[in-house]
């Protein structure tokens, strides 16, 4: 069956939410903001985040009788997707898939759930450890009589987060906690990204925090919020790279040469075409896939579909970035030229929950999994 | 008379699903070459039988009439089954020049004739001297009392061997101010003394296209189709709907499905690597048809596909190509060998389907020129 066969369904809303979103970036100064708050250190702008809550968008995905817009994941890329086109770097991605990802599902009733999306705070969740090669580890980290001890790792938002959701071994199983920012026994170690931005490395020695859920829900729910934060950085990142194509797109039909625009030359012309295509692709392959997650309930359909969306994301983005620093020229290179913010961007949006390897992988192995099931 | 578009676009796929399930010899499904008539005349038979042989005409010539979106669909089954298009250059290229440019007389005559194969067409379009540039064609047609008398020569024309007659572009006004004007659309019997066909062997051993040389052939003067020297704007106006069929995933995604099921029986996916290169190759098939649904839903809603259309062909075309190479690797040291190859209890012709993927990247508009269309026509880039 193609897609084609599918009913349309709310294309208009979604349509509408663009609007709105785009608009309101536009508003407060479009990509130039992101070069502003990352000159000022890399943190985000409490206004912002206000406006952003104005307009409903931290609770896109959340029901509407706990609050939010009851919209899907689409609707979330639609945001996503305008996130990326001014390289705002608000924690929206970060909110809406992850914290309210996880709150949302795991304890709906609790009261952070309406600060979150009311953009008062912002919560960031640290649930993946590093081991002594520097990668990945299994989880060690222990919650015991209310307090927390180890350390968690590449913790988005770290930085100007009023608490971390931390997902933490006890004798009960996996428990989600929630630590204050600056609370006893809680350092974090601030890793400066591309971008400006920073991930937290945090160390617990008996910090203080507490219990908002426990048992066998938190493990598929913090994989099912991950899932969704996935396609989410997925649709950033298709922002990202559209934007980035308009940049370079305007630029080589303005830079002369030879008494003509580059964009002139076939051989420009050419690989502007290639990475056009490559957005559209991107851009058709994520929506999709979003849609597709909506619609879908099992958690390992869900999943491969997100890594779906990744790995595509990540080839556009890393692709057409690049190349639109090589159809710069040296201009490309400085750092006063706005496109290599978004190659920054894309490098930690890239890197972030797995790239296009790393998720092709996961997609072929989910894939293999089905067919042997069937 | 059924009316198609009436049906909902699922009871429509069903009926043609079951259409081609039921009756396609099954001997004739993913043919690896382009089949002569004779070989595919039975079911040639049962399809005009059916009505089916034209899903694009209109109703009154003796088509289905579907609206894009059944065609959409008609297609996309066709392929899914791995169904011959047969000889349809008639069908696809001559029919709908002659329903919306032809006399009521060429009308009567030629449609029936096409529907039942009674004609078989090929097109003569390329010349050694005009490919992609193919307003620089040199084959003339001058009048001569109530005929026009053609000299030249036509290449790569498709089964101009098995074909009783060719649809041309040539050349009536060389003097007109600029090439593309001047050129005309012509139909002449390939059966006389002056036309003369020699075939041309491919790479993968077939003779599928032919050099055609014209040396005082003659054609009745009625066998002009529209005005004199408006051939051009004519053979363009066609290209509309072909731009979307040319870029459909089915090509690649029934490529994939054999590339999947050899690697599987070779053990390649035993490398992570080829693993790798797989998963790449399958996203991108799938993400391809993700877009070439945003396109047909277009024309679902009755808007007219842009420039940008272009952009399907040259992703799918390419990936088609990936596709068949990892084919070869994965086929190792049988890379080389022609004809099926066997593993468990699936044969695939690796070669042939390496073979077959080629010349898409050629034909239908290169994907150079593609690429040029696209960044003209689209992104709007000077030069
Ligand atoms: C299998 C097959 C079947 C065919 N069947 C038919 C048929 O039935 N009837 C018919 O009339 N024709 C047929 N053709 C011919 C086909 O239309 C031509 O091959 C096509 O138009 C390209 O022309 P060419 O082969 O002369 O290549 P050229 O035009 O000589 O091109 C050679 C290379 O140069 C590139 N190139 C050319 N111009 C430019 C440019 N401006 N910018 C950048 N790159 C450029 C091309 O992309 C290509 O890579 C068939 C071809 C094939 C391969």
């Amino acid at each position: 069956m193609t897609q084609s066969d599918k009913p349309s369904g709310d294309q208009e809303d979604l349509r509408l939410l663009r609007e709105s979103a785009r608009t309101l970036f536009e508003r407060a100064g479009g990509s130039k903001r992101a070069r502003t708050l990352r000159d000022a250190g890399g943190g985000w702008d409490a206004d912002m985040i206000r406006k952003l809550a104005e307009a409903g968008v931290f609770g896109v995905t959340v029901p509407e009788e706990d609050g939010g817009l009851g919209m899907g994941l689409a609707a979330g890329g639609v945001i996503a997707e305008e996130v990326g086109r001014v390289i705002a770097p608000e924690p929206v991605v970060l909110t809406v898939g992850l914290s309210l990802g996880l709150l949302r599902r795991l304890c709906p009733n609790d009261a952070r759930m309406a600060q979150l999306i009311g953009g008062e705070t912002v919560l960031a969740v640290a649930w993946q450890e590093r081991g002594p090669n520097g990668g990945p580890a299994e989880a060690s980290c222990r919650y015991e009589n209310g307090k927390l001890t180890g350390g968690k790792a590449w913790v988005v938002g770290a930085a100007g987060a009023q608490g971390f959701l931390v997902v933490a071994e006890s004798d009960n199983g996996p428990v989600l906690v929630l630590a204050e920012a600056g609370a006893d026994g809680l350092s974090v170690e601030e890793r400066r990204q591309a971008d400006g931005s920073a991930m937290g490395e945090l160390s617990f020695s008996g910090t203080p925090a507490e219990e908002l859920a426990s048992g066998g829900a938190v493990q598929g729910t913090l994989a099912e919020a991950v899932n969704d934060t996935t396609a989410l950085a997925a649709a950033e990142l298709v922002g990202l790279s559209e934007r980035a194509f308009e940049i370079t797109l305007e630029y080589i039909k303005t830079r002369e040469q030879f008494d003509k625009p580059i964009g002139s030359f076939q051989v420009i012309q050419h690989r502007a075409v290639d990475l056009n295509v490559m957005c559209e692709v991107a851009q058709s392959g994520v929506r999709e896939a979003l849609g597709l997650m909506d619609g879908e309930t099992d958690p390992k359909a869900r999943a491969r579909l997100a890594s779906r969306a990744k790995a595509r994301a990540v080839t556009a983005a890393r692709k057409i970035t690049r190349d639109a620093i090589q159809l710069h020229g040296a201009v490309g290179y400085t750092d006063e030229y706005d496109i290599g913010l978004y190659l920054n961007r894309a490098l930690v949006l890239s890197a972030w929950l797995g790239d296009d390897a790393y998720h092709r992988r996961l997609w072929f192995e989910a894939r293999e999994e089905e067919g042997a099931a069937q | 008379m059924t009316d198609w578009n009436a049906m909902s676009d699922a009871d429509f796929r069903k009926e043609v699903r079951g259409f081609f399930e039921a009756e396609y010899p099954e001997e004739l499904r993913h043919l690896p070459h382009r089949p002569k008539f004779a070989e595919i005349e039975h079911w040639h038979r049962k399809l005009h039988a059916k009505g089916w042989v034209a899903p694009a005409w209109p109703a009154e010539y003796g088509g289905m009439g579907l609206n894009a979106a059944k065609l959409l669909i008609f297609y996309e089954e066709q392929q899914r089954w791995g169904v011959n298009r047969g000889r349809d250059m008639g069908v696809q290229m001559v029919g709908p020049l002659i329903i919306k440019f032809g006399t009521p007389d060429q009308k009567e005559y030629w449609l029936p004739r096409i529907l039942s194969c009674e004609d078989i067409w090929c097109q003569g379009y390329s010349e050694p001297g005009a490919g992609s540039d193919l307003a620089n064609l040199r084959t003339r047609a001058e009048s001569d009392g109530d005929d026009f008398v053609i000299n030249g020569q036509k290449i790569w024309t498709t089964m101009a061997h098995d074909a009783t007659h060719i649809f041309m572009l040539v050349r009536t006004d060389p003097d007109a101010p600029k090439k593309q004007q001047g050129i005309s659309f012509l139909l002449a019997p390939m059966d006389q003394p002056g036309v003369e066909v020699r075939t041309i062997t491919t790479l993968s051993g077939e003779t599928e296209f032919c050099e055609v040389f014209f040396d005082n052939a003659r054609t009745p003067r009625e066998n002009l189709v529209g005005e004199l020297n408006k051939g051009w704007t004519m053979a363009k106006a066609l290209l509309s709907f072909e731009r979307i069929f040319i870029g459909s995933p089915s090509l690649a995604q029934n490529a994939l499905g054999q590339l999947e099921s050899f690697a599987r029986g070779r053990g390649a996916f035993d490398d992570p690597v080829f693993r790798d290169r797989f998963a790449q190759a399958a996203l991108d098939v799938e993400d391809h048809a993700a877009l070439y649904a945003r396109f047909a839903d277009q024309l679902k809603r009755g808007e007219t596909l842009g420039a940008d259309v272009s952009m399907l062909k040259i992703w799918v075309t390419e990936c088609f190509q990936r596709i068949t190479e990892l084919m070869i690797e994965a086929a190792g040291p049988d890379g080389g060998t022609i004809g099926p190859l066997q593993v468990g209890n699936v044969s695939v012709d690796v070669l042939s389907s390496f073979y077959k993927a080629r010349p898409t990247t050629i034909y239908g508009g290169s994907n150079e020129i593609q690429r040029n269309i696209l960044s003209k026509a689209v992104l709007g880039l000077p030069g």
